[in-house]
């Protein structure tokens, strides 16, 4: 850059043209990084969601009274040797009581109150392709014709679908917020061009070439929405903090692993990035667009 | 040649032309005054030379180029062998006289060391080498004229073109100024003058151009 630095340093301060342009690139970082790290983390627990539990299937067997001729244990070892010979079925296992009591604690309260209830038995059963929970239902007729099929793909597709919606909104901040970014870095760049128009004038009849006056543009562009993409970004972390406070009871749900959360960080950390490089490019690629507007 | 016109007119918009059929010629190395009243078409004139308009008719040359064909590229080129000089001064307000004088250099991609070197020295030969750190707003109107010129004869131009320069200083240092243009003459520059100042033309004794609303009289290229 040949050309002192401080050129057109002072058209990016007038009029507080600077600080308006700091203030909205933080804004748009702030956003920005909340979008890409709700579309990250949909993205994985959707992924898992469809991965881990649409193969799931649920049979609640429920329990047997004192009198009845077969006992509830018959039953189950009953039911489970025929889920094992249905060609679809990979694994089929008994729920242990006490994962059964842990999860109706939260409705039952006392432990010593769940002895006295008639507490289904339940078994998880893993599918190997498409088994349809009709071939289940038919297999499990003649046996035990009150069992219960819980279908985990029905109720996981919902969530799947909501989740898919979130992430199409959080990619339409981002969208907006990058089209807004170079909007208005093209306007800054027109209202500098038109405030400096003088000396940027006097800079083409000494034969400054288009690049040479853009990299000021491209440079002053960068240095400026540095630290505000970087205050943005910063402030979008501390304000995620009570969220997830709020949200740790659900935390289970958006199962992810050690990597997950890393590429998280590495994603959200593009906000920043990008919206320095898109200001700074935007700003070059303007500058340039309309210099050649002049003689 | 210096530079050529070829039956050139310039208008802006529907409006009056400002230049009418201007044609001329001028051989290299000279000293030319462009002379007429105010309004006569000289700074519309010297712009067309320097590549800051382009003529609604006819052709202009530079240094053998045609001016309208010209890539923009090869002007910025053409634009480092010129130096002007305008009539107020057009000094970049946050830039030192230094900075500002030495732009055309560092436009050049000239080195650090020389650019300081040479810029001082030449701000020195124009009297303001007290005052190299000073912004143009703390200069007189004399100083901020001297690195002006300065500013415009740094990389030692092909061509120097000074819009009206005597126009805001007083007689005495009008007459410095034309000596210092005459100097950087002996040196090689070829310097075209535009003055309404008739007196200082004939002091000088010069050739001349003389515009009269928008057209060169019949005695175009006067003789000294």
């Amino acid at each position: 850059m040949p050309l002192p630095r401080h050129i057109l340093a002072p058209a990016f301060c007038r009029r507080q043209l600077g600080l308006s342009y700091a203030f909205m690139i933080g804004i748009m970082v702030y956003f920005a990084t909340f979008a890409i790290a709700a579309e990250a983390v949909l993205s994985m627990t959707s992924f898992t969601w469809d991965k881990n539990m649409q193969s799931q299937v649920t049979i609640e067997i429920p329990a047997m009274d004192d009198e009845a001729s077969t006992s509830q244990a018959d039953r189950v070892t009953q039911i489970l040797t025929a889920l094992h010979a249905l060609p679809g079925v990979g694994k089929a296992t008994v729920m242990p009581d006490e994962e059964t009591a842990r999860l109706l604690k939260p409705w039952i309260g006392q432990p010593e109150l769940l002895k006295e209830l008639p507490v289904p038995t339940l078994i998880e059963v893993e599918r190997k392709g498409h088994l349809p929970v009709t071939d289940i239902q038919k297999a499990l007729k003649n046996i035990a014709s009150d069992v219960r099929i819980e279908d985990h793909a029905a109720w996981i597709g919902g969530l799947a679908g909501l989740a898919d919606g979130l992430s199409a909104l959080a990619w339409l901040i981002i969208v907006l917020s990058g089209v807004t970014l170079v909007l208005a870095v093209g306007l800054l760049c027109r209202t500098i061009m038109a405030t400096e128009h003088e000396a940027i004038a006097l800079l083409h009849v000494m034969g400054a070439d288009d690049g040479d006056i853009a990299r000021h543009f491209q440079f002053h562009a960068r240095h400026k929405a540095l630290p505000a993409a970087f205050t943005g970004f910063g402030l979008a972390i501390v304000s995620a903090v009570p969220f997830l406070f709020l949200l740790r009871h659900f935390m289970d749900l958006f199962v992810m692993q050690a990597a997950h959360w890393l590429m998280l960080g590495v994603l959200i950390l593009l906000a920043p990035l990008a919206a320095i490089g898109i200001a700074a490019l935007t700003a070059r690629f303007s500058a340039l667009r309309l210099l050649r507007e002049m003689p | 040649m210096l530079t050529i016109f070829e039956n050139v007119s310039l208008s802006y918009g529907q409006n009056r032309p400002v230049l009418s059929a201007v044609d001329f010629a001028l051989p290299s190395g000279g000293f030319y005054f462009l002379t007429g009243s105010s309004g006569a078409g000289k700074s519309s004139l010297l712009r067309l030379i320097y590549g800051a308009e382009k003529p609604s008719a006819g052709r202009v040359f530079l240094f053998g180029h045609d001016l309208s064909y010209i890539a923009r590229a090869e002007l910025a080129g053409l634009r480092r062998q010129i130096g002007v000089v305008f009539q107020d001064f057009r000094l970049i307000p946050h830039l030192t006289a230094l900075e500002n004088a030495a732009l055309p250099l560092r436009l050049a991609n000239a080195d650090e060391t020389y650019v300081q070197k040479h810029t001082r020295e030449l701000l020195q030969w124009v009297g303001v080498g007290e005052r190299m750190n000073a912004l143009p707003a703390e200069l007189s109107g004399g100083e901020q004229q001297r690195v002006a010129i300065a500013r415009a004869v740094v990389n030692k131009p092909k061509l120097l073109l000074a819009d009206e320069p005597t126009g805001n200083v007083d007689d005495e240092t009008a007459i410095k100024l034309l000596h210092l243009f005459n100097e950087l003459h002996k040196l090689g520059t070829a310097v075209i003058v535009a003055t309404h100042q008739q007196d200082m033309v004939e002091r000088f004794r010069k050739p001349s151009l003389h515009l009269r609303t928008g057209r060169l009289t019949p005695t175009a290229v006067r003789a000294a």
